[in-house]
């Protein structure tokens, strides 16, 4: 934390795939993501203790017999950002639980990507995740993506006191275990999201993934104070009651960017001459490069995370102590709320791993994920302003992302109020036999997928009073009802009409992530 | 002699104005094979029947323009006589009495140069009233012309003075404006278009362009059937705003129109190499009213197998046939207009509908189509204007050929047409109305 | 204008896709189309040999030794043997004909000729010609015909010795599959001596899919045995099942000790090398599993 004064240097801010340098306003209140965490000495050691002593259950060795059905179910891509670089944690919890059932002489094992309505992941994104040995192992026939829309691979769980359907993968479900394996990356991520999340039918998420739970989830990183985690909660009950369920969670510190990168994880005036000059020849190296160039590199960035605790056992006993990892390294303690909160967006969300970020993904990226990671009050006030750096180009990926392109060009062009859409154009997107078929055959999101985009950003639409994007393309931020400045000066300018002239300023300086607790 | 605008037979013109009308209206309108002259006046070749008329008003039509522009297929040239002055959509004063028509009378013109006007036996197709199919376009007291405006011995629109014959003349009645009137002949056509594709109540219809045509097919479309969803391909802001006036159901971009009818229609799509993306399944019916080959292609591909594809605007270019064979499509011409054919008793034929049309509520919004009106001298400039017409908002250009020359000074410039983003030295007719 | 003429006439003939001309009344009488063999002997002259010793020596060798790194048994057993022999090991990479034809001492090395899938390696002329260059290698019909071993003995006859792979093709999960009974047919045939060779390690280095070693320069090894003479009168089927033996005693050799290994009996050697009757993943994660002295490279799986 930080307040910008006379002797602060100008600051960084991500804007896509770039990021530059600028003078904040003096006064301007900047939150730094806390230090990087030291990682596990012996990963391999912590894995397999955490196997032997589990929390609240028998050590996983007692519960692998021979003849049983296993099921190891994982994170898709969508996390950790960047991916991390070889081996990933998955990769190593995977190898090490399926040595063990190796040594248990258990034959029947599935691995089952929890991709959810995301799209499948190709196999060289399989491979990276969990490792060419696992790989070469099991693909193609046991190692398979979870699909959402396979009538004979899913199976009706029962439903919650509230009337909500349970639906997950019959394979994962009918297994005599299944066995859970995480990274948690955001305290929204892990625990009961795990398996009613990251198995289900559209039919199971739409009771939790809707306009109505984002507005009352205040913000959906705290989870007891989140309507989606209520739900999640509900739906977790029921799948304990019917499946054998072993989860292990990991967590990773805040080492986002490789070396080369690393003055962006290192606070302005700390940067060494190499920092300066590192920054100097990337952002000169990035601005040249052409398009699909820069586009390549950017992707191309592997996180050297390192991995900071390792919890297995029953889910909400582990995920208690994850949550507390995860705040160990994230949060941070902030007075009062601002008037504008800043944002600079970076190149990357869950969505657009070796992909594009198009403005849907860039709208959920900063009211969705960025807005939301606070506890207890939002970091802007109510009616105050958002500005964030982006560029939101008008540019959209045609296999990963189908339906985007229709949602933008039809549904955006009619409304953006998260209510009206849902009402209106949900139903025809989620059932459409197209996007069906391009979710389970190609590499696509499902149709229904921009819907979630747009409601996540509900919550702040319902907040703020005006949102602001610097530098970016006008028609695209224009068609999502939002306004563009051309400089951060002229963004604050515009947004004097909403909070004055003097308003209080906090930029978030992320990534690497942070999350605000403000009192 | 009369002042006309005449069609003459230039192949360098010809190959001029083709090269360059991709290019800009601007270049290819001085380049047209076409001049200003003082003709000899047509002369009728029976004077009972035959009457001669002074043009109030005298539109630009498409097919104009494609021929100008060397676009137009060349299967038409052997239906035209050179040298021709170009105009079909015509509403003039008669100058001659006829049988029930006297003199003085403002009267629109049917164009087509059927059996009767050319002093023949009906043709087979003639004699049940279908006249838009006449076998004798090309034989008669008259030189070869499928239509006056094509035809070297009755003049043109885009004239002081033409000849028609008592069979090709319809009575205006007297509270249609000139700029309502002169769009009866194109509303016509458009009529005939939507009967062809005989849309049975509750289909789904696209309409590709949404110029003067797809605006007036759409018009036609709503008064005449009970077509569902009316799709319509558009690629301007201007037409966007006039196809949601006239009852459109969606209006879409050109590059979005298969995107957005799949998602409409829940279609898988199909995505050929190196061709434009197509659909399995989509609408039921599709009218191409922009008589390109990428209209025609889009039309062609996005109706459901079985479905119907109208041509209602003449087909220019090449076109990929093999979605009608694969999707066994019917493909349906639909040209000028026809008198009798298949209506229903008392239904009236496809000028008079369009008459009453232009007589009710339609009438001030069809009469808006016209965008400008330019006096003769002015060709070069009205040319350029129709070329460019979706681009600088404006839907139908029209001469009034009884204008005076130009005159200088901007003081003489009359105030313009709403809409019209200032063409050279348009002219107006609101001071005509009155008449 | 009649040479034009001519030659589009000419042209009718031409079939551009390979297609026959034979026309369809003349089928009958025409004789049916011999399978060619293509042509390795001109990889045997004294300029091909020379050829090859340089890309084996200043190619491969280089190439597989900084990749891997290699460990080499059983070399002593060559000694005081006479050419020609038949080197018959277990396969289950393409590392393993280079790796067998590197470890080899250089005496041997060129005058050995390696048993290559016609189907495979000499279905394209370019690749054809590019084994044949570089390991000396002659076209084997996997299916059978009447040549599968006709080359194999017109080379022994010539004196050349040959390195086959009696499984027939590369395994699929890193475990030795059963022995053709082609190369034991030509040990008895001829009274040629034969010399099993184990090969491991070479599945994890480079499987079926791969087409360069992993990272970390994997362990591989080979083991040269005690070469086999096939007895007066012994029927193939069980010279070869003697041969099957030589290598599964080499393979568990260098699973446990040289002692353990002499120590089994049969049935224990060959189920060491069939694998798990287990999934097809149990077989792959056995053989998959990493060498402990492979973790010590300069790339580690592991950081520790």
């Amino acid at each position: 934390m930080l307040d910008v004064d006379e002797r602060t240097p100008p600051l960084i801010v991500h804007h896509g795939e770039g990021f530059s340098l600028q003078q904040f306003p003096l006064g301007t209140r900047v939150v730094y993501p806390p230090d990087s965490l030291p990682g596990l000495p012996d990963v391999t050691a912590a894995i397999d203790a955490a196997l032997d002593e589990p929390i609240d259950s028998p050590p996983l060795d007692e519960l692998l017999f021979a003849d049983m059905r296993l099921a190891i179910v994982f994170d898709d891509l969508s996390i950790p950002l960047p991916p991390m670089r070889a081996p990933d944690i998955r990769q190593r919890v995977v190898e090490a639980v399926i040595e063990r059932a190796a040594q248990a002489g258990v034959d029947d094992v599935h691995l089952i990507a929890a991709n959810s309505l995301h799209r499948r992941m190709t196999p060289d994104e399989l491979q990276h995740i969990l490792g060419e040995r696992v790989f070469r192992s099991f693909w193609p026939e046991r190692l398979r993506n979870h699909d959402a829309e396979d009538p004979d691979d899913l199976v009706v769980l029962g439903e919650t006191g509230h009337g909500e359907v349970v639906e997950i993968n019959r394979t994962a479900a009918e297994a005599d275990l299944l066995v859970y394996v995480n990274v948690n990356l955001i305290a929204m991520n892990g625990g009961d999201k795990s398996v009613p999340v990251g198995l289900a039918s559209y039919r199971s998420l739409r009771h939790h993934h809707n306009v109505h739970t984002m507005l009352h989830s205040r913000s959906f990183n705290d989870p007891p104070r989140s309507a989606m985690h209520h739900s999640y909660d509900r739906m977790g009950d029921v799948v304990a009651d019917t499946v054998r369920l072993f989860q292990i969670e990991t967590t990773v510190n805040n080492e986002t960017f490789p070396p080369q990168f690393d003055f962006l994880n290192t606070r302005e005036w700390e940067w060494s001459y190499r920092q300066q000059g590192a920054y100097l020849a990337a952002k000169r190296a990035n601005e040249l490069a052409p398009a699909k160039v820069r586009r390549k590199v950017w992707q191309a960035v592997e996180a050297p995370y390192e991995v900071t605790s390792v919890n297995a056992g029953e889910v909400n006993a582990v995920h208690e102590r994850t949550l507390a990892n995860v705040h160990r390294q994230q949060l941070t303690e902030i007075d009062g709320q601002a008037d504008i909160l800043v944002f600079g967006l970076p190149y990357l969300c869950p969505y657009n791993v070796n992909s594009v970020m198009n403005p849907i993904l860039v709208s959920c990226l900063g009211l969705g994920y960025y807005f939301n990671m606070y506890k207890n009050r939002p970091v802007v006030r109510e009616g105050g302003v958002l500005i964030a750096f982006h560029p939101v180009p008008w540019e959209f990926h045609q296999v990963h992302h189908p339906s985007y392109v229709d949602f933008f060009d039809e549904v955006l062009a009619e409304t953006t109020d998260p209510a009206a859409i849902e009402a209106k154009f949900e139903q025809a997107y989620a059932t459409d036999p197209w996007y069906v078929h391009l979710y389970r055959t190609s590499y696509a999101y499902h149709g229904v997928h921009p819907f979630y985009m747009w409601y996540w950003g509900a919550h702040a639409l319902d907040h703020l009073d005006d949102v602001i994007f610097v530098g970016a393309n006008r028609k695209s931020v224009r068609r999502m009802g939002f306004r563009s400045a051309s400089t951060f000066n002229d963004a604050l300018e515009m947004a004097s009409d909403s909070v004055g002239r003097s308003p209080r300023i906090t930029y978030m300086h992320t990534p690497p992530l942070t999350m605000a607790e403000v009192r | 002699m009369v002042l006309s605008l005449e069609l003459y037979r230039s192949r360098s013109r010809y190959v001029a104005a083709q090269a360059t009308q991709r290019i800009s209206g601007s270049l290819t309108a001085p380049l047209a094979p076409l001049r200003l002259a003082d003709r000899a006046a047509p002369t009728p070749p029976n004077p009972a029947a035959w009457a001669r008329l002074r043009p109030r008003l005298s539109g630009i039509c498409g097919s104009d323009l494609a021929t100008l522009s060397g676009k137009s297929s060349r299967y038409l040239s052997g239906a035209v006589s050179f040298p021709f002055v170009p105009g079909h959509e015509i509403v003039a004063d008669t100058l001659d009495d006829l049988d029930g028509i006297p003199a003085r009378t403002r009267v629109v013109v049917d164009p087509v140069l059927s059996c009767r006007p050319r002093g023949l036996d009906p043709c087979d197709a003639c004699s049940i009233g279908r006249t838009s199919r006449c076998d004798h376009i090309t034989v008669g007291h008259l030189a070869p012309g499928l239509q006056t405006g094509y035809c070297a011995d009755t003049g043109g629109g885009w004239s002081r003075e033409l000849i028609a014959h008592r069979d090709q003349l319809r009575i205006v009645p007297d509270h249609i404006s000139d700029e309502a009137a002169v769009l009866v002949e194109p509303l016509a056509c458009a009529v005939h278009a939507v009967r062809r594709a005989a849309v049975l109540p509750g289909q789904s219809v696209l309409i590709v362009g949404a110029g003067t045509v797809g605006l007036l097919v759409l018009a036609a479309l709503r008064e005449l059937t009970q077509a569902g969803d009316v799709t319509v391909v558009a690629k301007h802001r201007r037409q966007r705003e006039l196809a949601w006036q006239l009852g459109a159901s969606e209006v879409v971009a050109p590059d979005r129109a298969i995107t957005a009818v799949r998602r409409a229609t829940r279609a898988h799509l199909l995505r050929p190499d190196h061709s434009p993306e197509a659909l399995l399944g989509g609408l039921d019916q599709a009218l191409d009213c922009a008589g390109s080959a990428g209209a025609l292609d889009l039309a062609l591909r996005s109706v459901r197998a079985g479905g119907r594809v109208t041509l209602a605007a003449m087909p220019a270019g090449r076109t990929d046939l093999a979605p009608a064979w694969f999707r066994e499509l019917e493909v349906v011409g639909a040209y000028a207009t026809s008198r009798n054919g298949t209506l229903a008793p008392g239904e009236a034929d496809d000028f008079d509908t369009a008459i009453s049309m232009v007589a009710g509520d339609l009438g001030p919004l069809i009469g808006g189509l016209i965008s400008a009106v330019y006096p003769l001298d002015c060709w070069r400039e009205a040319l350029d204007h129709a070329l460019e017409a979706g681009r600088l908002g404006a839907f139908k250009i029209a001469f009034d050929p009884g204008a005076e020359q130009r005159r200088t000074g901007p003081e003489a410039v009359p105030e313009q047409t709403a809409d019209a983003p200032a063409p050279p030295v348009p002219l107006t007719s609101t001071g005509r109305d009155n008449q | 204008m009649g040479a034009g003429r001519d030659i589009a006439l000419l042209a009718r003939r031409w079939r551009w896709a390979r297609r026959s001309l034979l026309p369809h009344s003349a089928i009958p009488h025409a004789p049916p189309a011999q399978p060619r063999e293509f042509p390795t002997e001109w990889a045997r002259t004294p300029a091909g040999q020379v050829a090859r010793a340089g890309v084996q020596q200043g190619g491969l060798k280089p190439v597989l030794w900084t990749q891997t790194r290699p460990e080499v048994y059983g070399r002593e057993h060559l000694d005081g043997l006479e050419a020609p022999a038949i080197f018959v090991a277990n396969h289950s990479s393409h590392l393993d004909a280079p790796l067998v034809l590197c470890s080899l001492p250089p005496g041997w090395a060129r005058q050995v000729a390696v048993g290559a899938a016609a189907d495979y390696f000499f279905d394209a002329r370019w690749r054809a010609s590019l084994t044949a260059l570089a390991f000396n290698a002659f076209p084997v019909e996997r299916r059978g015909g009447t040549r599968v071993t006709g080359t194999a003995k017109r080379l022994l006859g010539e004196g050349w010795s040959l390195l086959l792979f009696p499984e027939g093709t590369r395994s699929s999960d890193g475990w030795m599959q059963d022995f053709r009974s082609g190369p034991a047919r030509l040990c008895c045939g001829g009274g040629v001596p034969a010399v099993p060779v184990a090969l491991r390690g070479t599945y994890r280095a480079m499987p079926r899919g791969r087409h360069w070693p992993g990272p970390g320069r994997p362990r591989v090894v080979v083991r040269f045995g005690r070469p086999l003479r096939p007895e007066q009168g012994e029927r193939p089927s069980a010279f070869s099942e003697r041969l099957t033996e030589g290598i599964a005693r080499l393979w568990d050799e260098e699973e446990t000790t040289w002692w353990e290994a002499q120590r089994r009996d049969r049935a224990e050697l060959l189920a060491g090398t069939a694998g798990p009757d287990a999934p097809r993943w149990r077989r792959t994660w056995e053989s998959t599993r990493p060498d402990r002295a492979t973790t010590t490279g300069p790339f580690r799986t592991w950081p520790e």
